[in-house]
């Protein structure tokens, strides 16, 4: 594609126009959905029942933020979720990484084997009824470790790591190797380093499933204390739901009131909050060029 | 629903025992006349109940008193709204009843997927110790029925016979098993019996609704004819095309499910509110009826279909979920719903403060060729929720005096009110709630549950005909709304219950046949010409037959006879 | 003789043979270590509760324990073949995954390279950070949020009318020939920012020095994404892109959920909301089971196929 430097030059700026363009727009689509949250979850319950709130509150009220804190547990659900997506984000994507290196070998002996056992556990599963007996058995039931045991370990990512472990020259390993360094060495001084950007991903996608998670809070716990924040906040709304429907006349009279809806709105921006707020840190691996000093050959 | 049905009554209960009453003075009031005779006995076996438990050390007394050692039970109710863990324990309400009885109450509730937590519970053997749940949920009925339950009765004739005075015994024994044991006990119900002594007091939710301002606009026409109705729908359309700016919807309904509209036809068998305004009956002459072919409910459907071909149907209706319709009511966009009061009560509130004659009110519906009265039915023997003991029970003994002092009289005030003196007390000769902890119930009911705990807090055991007593009147708009249902009520218990389990092989009939009829529901009523409707349903009556409803209505008819014969009923 | 000496040697070859490879196998020895937990944890989790599988050929009934209930066979398997929904639930859960797969697939690629392009940094973190925001809130929401734009009046509905892409000013959800587009049109709109990101984090993972070296043999912008980003992400793209054939039989219950009423049941009944309601919730667990295995091996199929074409292709693959 020979051109001159000047059609070049002016090519390019097209293009770029057009796709900051692009980026703006998508920006505006992806963005609404949570400006429309926000101003929902501002704007009072009851007069948001007859819609049409799109870019402002129309009854600003802090109720529907109010309505979640009043209730009891919620620091202690603050702080088992924190403690469960910390401790079970770092311990799944050191293990998960760590096989998948051990894995990712071809001359490993069963590899074959190994990939065969983890193929079928993508497809097929016992379901919540066998799980649910083995967690007891296990002695997981009503315990914080149910947590970070039974989710400890993901083929799925053992299969993206992989892809990534592939990617890095052997010269590398072989160098470190003749350092006298053994495998698992050479996993933690040579392969992480190398793979941040993909540590990174993963350990997210991990983070964001255990910060959301509620289910497991439901099946598996009894204790109130240990509830991660999510399924907290599901109760309150459900709570709440029951509220309209039983509502009689005298228990409401119009004015400020939260709905399950609107709570709805707010703990949904609760819980995004945090995560937005950690994500500024991550992107660093995603933006920089991580492989320094190529390897020719 | 039926919750609200027994409330009514017991009001009218609670009034006219009171006015009976020898320390209340003159009964001769001139309002109390009709009432008196037919409450006398109630009031006696309330002045003999009273008496009975301030006597002390007789075998009627509540066994509860006599063992208020500190204990815990783990209570299953099988609804994501229910306050779990010891939430309800903290509360004003809560702490009362512990320090009365020494029972302390963990709540389990499943917050999501209901079912699910309730499988893995039964799955693992591991039911807590007491649980409530759906009266007609199958997996209750699985529990009572394969032995993983007290027998109340038993535990009753060992631990605590006054258990049996705290019970309405029609109740009881509609959920006695084969066996002759009853093992749970229902909420919310009541029989016909009560229906007869206290006509005109039970409210239904079954309403047909217009806006007041749009229909006293149009003349007040009288819609229980076709002709009335297209009429009127077509007036208000042309009188005000739009509502606040949006084109206005005639016609609202429930939403269309996948078994069809609740406001229609749905399902099987289930009642629909159209099939309320025509009063259909559900069986004649000891056979239970096919009310979807007869005449009266076809053409009305034919009617609606008529409406869409004028234009008056907007297709939306049939795409809105309850969320959606919701917001629309609250817009005062529809002109007349197909709709239960019931759903609709804050939004009608809210639009009665803003403007009182852009309210709903409630008119006579559309009806048979006879223009007879509809017919509502309420309440049952069947019940909201029904409470069992499992075996797993930790201490049953404990379980049943417990569940004894909740359903007592004492009880029922306990958990309803609180204390007295701290949340209520007798205020113009009533028991009222403090002003402050109204204004509280009133303003902040969240606040109010999670402090005080009352009211609804102790729904399970709760005597809703009782509760009456503390219930503040109905107000306006919902006012007219719920009068309007009070002449039209039936109980007939005898039709409850007579859906087979969804698993068993009727159950997938009706499954399979509701699932046909949810899909050629709005194709009817989209149809472009009469005769096209008549194709398509048609069409649907041999599928059904083809599917098996003859086994269905076979299985109905059983249960139905079935049910006669615990009523006592020919 | 010979064949003596051919069994000694045969002999003395498997003796080696083992040598050799218990000598593997201690070369190895921090390898094998390294995986094993992960082997044992599959089979404790992943396994053990497969057990339960054995309930799709049984009638299972939850109040009493699994080895009681008799034996059906493939009773459930056939109800499924023959229900009369079958063939709709099929052909809408293959079409919306395809479409998904087709449109869906290459555009959170698309979205990574034309990022990687911008040169701003500020904004390109921006846009990247704004962009994975839907992905965090519910169907219920978005659902809420995209219905009144596809009503009659609404400006998505307005819009394609305007520009002539629909013939008239219709609700669109009711109509079901629309439903497919609409969910992975959506389901794109959720989740194009978060499923960028493992791209984006591919595209980091490329050693400037490449770009720098085809600089100076003169390529313009988009010969360095045709022949060092791509070829360079190429093994991640070739992974997601077997996993996502994998998953065809999957959709998004949630989102099918909200969008879904009766006007365009037609075209949005899938497998999930099919097994939800004839399984899940008439409790016919074996049933509902029964046609989960179906899924499961259909799947696993459909993955094998796939890795063995992508290995063809691209020379890089799952496994």
């Amino acid at each position: 594609m020979r051109k001159s430097s000047k059609s070049r030059l002016r090519s390019i700026e097209l293009f770029d126009i057009i796709n900051m363009l692009f980026a703006i727009s998508v920006c505006f689509l992806t963005l609404y959905p949570m400006w429309f949250t926000v101003v929902n979850a501002f704007n009072d319950g009851t007069d948001a029942l007859r819609g049409g709130i799109y870019w402002w509150p129309r009854v600003f009220t802090i109720n529907n933020f109010k309505a979640v804190f009043g209730t009891n547990n919620i620091i202690d659900s603050f702080f088992v979720s924190v403690a469960r997506t910390g401790l079970g984000t770092v311990t799944h994507v050191f293990l998960t990484a760590m096989v998948s290196y051990a894995l990712s070998k071809r001359d490993l002996m069963g590899r074959k084997a190994y990939l065969v056992i983890g193929t079928i556990t993508l497809f097929f599963g016992g379901g919540l009824i066998p799980t649910f007996l083995l967690i007891k058995t296990l002695g997981l039931y009503d315990n914080f470790l149910v947590y970070i045991i039974p989710t400890m370990f993901s083929f799925y990512e053992l299969l993206i790591f992989q892809a990534f472990f592939r990617e890095i020259p052997v010269s590398l390993e072989e160098s470190a190797r003749m350092d006298g360094a053994n495998d698992f060495i050479i996993f933690l001084k040579v392969i992480i380093p190398l793979s941040k950007p993909v540590l990174a991903t993963i350990a997210l996608f991990v983070g964001v499933s255990h910060w959301n998670d509620y289910f497991m809070g439901v099946v598996y716990i009894l204790n109130a204390k240990l509830l991660p924040i999510q399924t907290y906040l599901y109760k309150i709304i459900a709570l709440s739901g029951f509220d309209e429907i039983r509502m009689t006349a005298p228990d409401f009279v119009g004015g400020k009131q939260v709905t399950s809806q609107s709570m709805k709105y707010s703990t949904m921006i609760l819980t995004t909050l945090p995560i937005i707020a950690v994500y500024p840190f991550l992107q660093k691996y995603f933006v920089k060029g991580m492989l320094i000093g190529s390897i020719k050959g | 629903m039926k919750r609200k049905d027994i409330m009514k009554v017991l009001a009218i209960l609670m009034v006219s025992v009171l006015l009976s009453m020898p320390f209340s003075g003159c009964t001769a009031t001139k309002k109390g006349n009709d009432t008196t005779n037919t409450s006398t006995s109630a009031a006696k076996s309330t002045t003999e109940k009273q008496e009975e438990s301030s006597q002390p050390d007789t075998a009627n007394e509540p066994a509860w008193k006599k063992d208020t050692s500190p204990i815990t039970l783990d209570w299953y109710c099988n609804y994501s709204w229910q306050l779990s863990g010891d939430a309800w324990q903290k509360t004003k309400v809560g702490q009362y009843v512990t320090e009365k009885t020494g029972v302390s109450i963990n709540f389990i509730a499943p917050a999501g997927n209901e079912t699910e937590k309730l499988n893995t519970m039964i799955v693992s053997n591991s039911l807590p110790d007491l649980l409530t749940g759906d009266s007609t949920d199958p997996l209750f009925r699985k529990i009572m029925e394969s032995g993983l339950a007290y027998s109340l009765n038993e535990l009753a004739d060992k631990y605590d016979p006054y258990f049996y005075k705290v019970i309405d015994k029609d109740v009881f024994a509609w959920h006695k098993a084969e066996d002759g044991n009853s093992y749970g006990y229902a909420n919310w119900a009541y029989g016909p019996e009560s229906l007869t002594r206290y006509p005109n007091a039970i409210e239904g939710t079954t309403t047909f609704l217009v806006r007041k301002d749009i229909y006293e606009a149009i003349g007040s026409p009288d819609m229980r004819t076709q002709e009335g109705f297209l009429n009127a729908l077509k007036a208000a359309r042309e009188k005000y095309p739009k509502i606040n700016g949006q084109p206005i919807i005639p016609l609202g309904f429930h939403d269309f499910g996948d078994s069809g509209c609740r406001s229609i036809w749905m399902g099987t068998f289930f009642k629909s509110l159209l099939s309320e305004y025509l009063a259909q009956p559900k069986a004649r002459d000891g056979k239970i009826t096919d009310r979807l072919t007869d005449p009266d409910m076809v053409n009305w459907i034919k009617t609606l279909r008529d409406a869409n071909e004028m234009g008056l149907i907007s297709k939306e209706v049939f795409i809105d979920k309850d969320a959606q319709i919701r917001e629309k009511v609250a817009q005062g966009r529809y002109f007349a719903l197909m709709y239960q009061r019931s759903d609709m009560i804050a939004q009608n509130t809210a639009l009665y403060q803003t403007n009182p004659d852009s309210a709903y009110i409630a008119i006579d519906p559309p009806s048979n060729t006879k223009l007879d009265k509809c017919t509502i039915t309420v309440g049952g023997l069947q019940g909201w929720c029904i409470t069992l003991i499992s075996k797993k029970c930790k201490n049953p003994e404990r379980a049943i005096k417990y569940m004894t002092y909740r359903l007592s009289d004492e009880g029922q005030r306990d958990t309803y009110m609180g204390k007295q003196g701290e949340t209520w007390d007798i205020i113009d000769g009533k028991e009222q709630f403090l002003p402050e902890i109204n204004d509280l119930l009133v303003k902040d009911k969240t606040t109010f549950d999670n402090t005080i705990g009352g009211v609804y807090g102790a729904y399970q055991l709760l005597n809703f005909i009782k509760s009456k007593t503390w219930e503040a009147p109905q107000v306006e708009p919902n006012k007219q709304v719920w009068d309007w249902t009070l002449d039209k009520t039936i109980c007939e218990p005898q039709f409850d219950d007579l859906i087979p389990l969804p698993s068993s092989e009727e159950g997938i009939i009706d499954t399979k046949i509701s699932n046909k009829w949810g899909a050629v529901l709005p194709k009817l009523i989209l149809a472009k010409s009469a005769a096209e409707f008549d194709t398509l349903f048609n069409q649907f009556i041999t599928e059904r037959n083809a599917a098996g409803y003859d086994k269905l209505m076979a299985a109905w008819q059983k249960k139905y006879e079935e049910n006669k014969a615990k009523l006592g009923l020919k | 003789m010979q064949n003596d000496i051919a069994a000694n040697s045969v002999k003395a070859q498997s003796k080696t043979g083992l040598n050799t490879n218990l000598k593997r196998l201690y070369s190895q020895r921090y390898l094998q270590a390294m995986a094993l937990p992960g082997i044992v944890w599959m089979i404790i989790f992943c396994y053990i509760p497969l057990v339960w599988i054995v309930i799709a050929f049984k009638e299972y009934d939850i109040v009493k324990p699994i080895w009681s209930v008799p034996w059906v066979g493939f009773t459930h398997f056939t109800d499924f073949f023959k229900d009369e929904q079958f063939l709709t639930v099929i052909r809408n859960t293959f079409g919306i995954s395809l479409l998904r797969l087709a449109a869906g697939f290459p555009a959170p690629i698309i979205f990574a390279l034309l990022l990687n392009e911008i040169r701003l940094v500020r904004f390109k973190k921006l846009v990247q950070t704004v962009s994975y925001l839907p992905h965090f809130l519910s169907w219920v929401i978005l659902g809420g949020i995209v219905t009144p734009w596809l009503s009659d009046t609404g400006f998505i509905t307005n819009a394609l009318f305007n520009l002539h892409i629909i013939p008239e000013q219709a609700l669109l959800l009711g109509e079901p020939k629309y439903f497919w587009q609409i969910a992975v049109i959506s389901d794109i709109w959720k989740e194009l920012g978060w499923s960028a990101i493992i791209y984006i984090a591919a595209i980091a993972g490329i050693s400037p020095a490449l770009y720098e070296a085809a600089t100076v043999d003169g390529a313009g912008r988009f010969r360095k994404i045709w022949y060092i980003t791509l070829p360079c992400i190429k093994g991640t793209i070739a992974i997601l892109f077997v996993l996502a054939v994998g998953s065809i039989m999957n959709t998004n219950f949630d989102q099918i959920l909200v969008l879904r009423n009766s006007l365009n049941r037609s075209s949005s009944t899938v497998l999930d909301i099919f097994v939800y309601h004839m399984g899940i919730q008439s409790g016919r667990f074996s049933y509902a089971t029964a046609i989960g295995l179906i899924r499961s091996v259909v799947s696993l199929s459909l993955l094998l196929l796939a890795n063995s074409v992508t290995k063809k292709l691209t020379d890089s693959s799952l496994f």
